[in-house]
């Protein structure tokens, strides 16, 4: 909550200052935190900022092609209306896919240890079987179950440290935050999503699962259930979207813009000030980078530990209901 | 409002198709290569070591039962030994003392025997001497007469009153010679 409310004040403190500030603080940040169709890098000791631009691929979705929207800027749009599927590389793919680079090599250098030896030797090695070990007993097993938990142990690990090292990553110098851009967000969930479904219709099969979109009251009942039962079933994985990317955008966006009032106040001395507390808020998104992996695989599992429990509670709905409301509780004060 | 106008205006709030379908064909790839290369042989590692750790706890458990066992069996061999080291030794004292007075008591009738034989012996030698002296004392008695009275007398006659006399000497040695002497 209280983060919400950070970021709405450095929203609305954008849109004041946008205007007469010369510096353009909240452009700057905007510009920072948002994603862009080039990749912007500094070389030390040369002032202008190289950008690199990334081709545009479109791909046609209509027989007669795609012919991208002009804007009166001169850019192009290339929607779904006008039959295009706008492929183009981002900054923020770019990111994802260093994430998931340096996450395949993290996984290869320590996870790929001597097969004979049954005991991880090394920090690196010990720290991802402590994280995998989490995944599996804490966050797989609890919420899933026994016998269904392991199955869905590889997705949750993946979702998990793709997720913790694209958080990381946003917090590097000079990179950004894949996990600060709601598309990012919502392809994530959207594979929760599919595989919560999966994992339904797998325990009670499709006629249970449609079954239990009726939520077991009377048919009288079912022109008002059904629907908020569909509705539902969409909730949480937009609450899941709509979680991970607030947190890493607001974090980000307090950090610049406590480093921005040094330039909006137009004095040195603020830095005295601003520079130890974005320190602090550094430190804090380095937790909530954890946090944030942590809740998504976490209510991942729950979702998909709801779907598998449909095989145990047909009638007992309610029960099956309790869990996120439980969790999206815990979720606030994170 | 100013919130929509800053979020329509800027491209926070913007989904892009593109940056989706990245993110999916990312994701999906990431997670089989990493169920491949990584999870896979991670987990099945950790549950072999799961496995390891009950299995060596359970024989553990089962090794020190029967350790248990074996120990009490020890203890009860051992008692049953010592017992048995007890009771032989009891016996054998029993067997040492009894072989000891049979010993004893076959040398003391040995000794009483002996005691008896040589006082048998003794007494026979003791007999014999007497005679022997009782006819030394004769003869000599005999002569010392003759030639006391100087002339020789019917022997048969003679040697009868001798031993009349010798008959009425004392029977022990000493008294004899003294009664010889004193008869003398």
């Amino acid at each position: 909550m209280r983060k919400a409310m950070v970021l709405f004040a450095s929203l609305f403190a954008a849109t004041a200052w946008a205007a007469g500030s010369e510096d353009d603080v909240p452009g700057y940040i905007l510009h920072h935190v948002v994603d862009s169709p080039y990749l912007e890098f500094e070389v030390p000791l040369s002032t202008p900022i190289k950008a690199l631009d990334f081709p545009k691929w479109h791909v046609p979705l209509k027989a007669n092609g795609c012919a991208p929207r002009m804007t009166e800027h001169g850019e192009e749009i290339p929607g779904f209306t006008e039959g295009c599927l706008d492929l183009s590389l981002s900054k923020h793919a770019v990111m994802m896919w260093l994430a998931a680079l340096l996450l395949i090599a993290t996984l290869l250098i320590w996870g790929n240890r001597d097969k004979t030896k049954l005991v991880p030797r090394g920090a690196g090695a010990n720290i991802i079987e402590m994280l995998v070990l989490f995944v599996r007993d804490e966050l797989a097993i609890k919420n899933i179950g026994k016998e269904e938990g392991p199955r869905y142990v590889p997705f949750l690990l993946t979702a998990f440290f793709f997720i913790l090292f694209m958080n990381m990553l946003g917090l590097v110098p000079g990179m950004a935050t894949a996990t600060g851009n709601l598309a990012v967000t919502a392809a994530l969930s959207i594979c929760t999503f599919v595989i919560t479904q999966v994992a339904g219709i797998r325990a009670v099969g499709l006629g249970g699962y449609l079954k239990h979109l009726t939520g077991g009251v009377a048919p009288w009942l079912w022109p008002i259930m059904v629907p908020v039962e569909f509705l539902g079933l969409f909730t949480k994985p937009f609450a899941l979207t709509m979680r991970l990317f607030a947190n890493m955008l607001a974090g980000h966006i307090v950090l610049f813009f406590l480093l921005g009032l040094i330039f909006i106040l137009g004095h040195p001395a603020v830095a005295a000030v601003s520079v130890p507390f974005a320190f602090a808020i550094y430190l804090l998104e380095l937790f909530v980078a954890f946090v944030q992996a942590y809740v998504f695989t976490m209510l991942s599992a729950l979702f998909i530990g709801m779907g598998v429990a449909m095989a145990h509670h047909h009638d007992d709905h309610g029960h099956a209901e309790a869990g996120p409301s439980h969790d999206h509780g815990k979720a606030h004060h994170v | 409002m100013f919130l929509p106008s800053v979020l329509a205006a800027s491209n926070l709030v913007k989904v892009q198709p593109g940056l989706i379908f990245w993110t999916l064909v990312t994701f999906i790839l990431v997670a089989i290569f990493l169920k491949m290369k990584a999870w896979g042989p991670i987990l099945s590692l950790v549950e072999e070591r799961e496995k390891q750790i009950s299995s060596s706890i359970e024989s553990a458990k089962r090794e020190r039962a029967e350790a248990e066992k074996l120990l009490a069996d020890q203890k009860t061999a051992i008692a049953e030994a010592r017992r048995e080291a007890a009771e032989m030794m009891r016996r054998n004292t029993q067997e040492m003392e009894k072989f000891r007075e049979e010993l004893m008591a076959k040398s003391r009738k040995e000794a009483e025997e002996l005691k008896l034989s040589a006082r048998r012996e003794i007494d026979e030698q003791k007999a014999k001497a007497i005679a022997e002296v009782r006819s030394m004392a004769v003869d000599l008695a005999m002569e010392v007469a003759g030639k006391l009275i100087s002339e020789r007398m019917d022997d048969s006659k003679q040697r009868a009153l001798a031993e009349q006399f010798v008959q009425g000497l004392p029977l022990t040695g000493t008294s004899a010679s003294g009664s010889v002497r004193r008869t003398a």
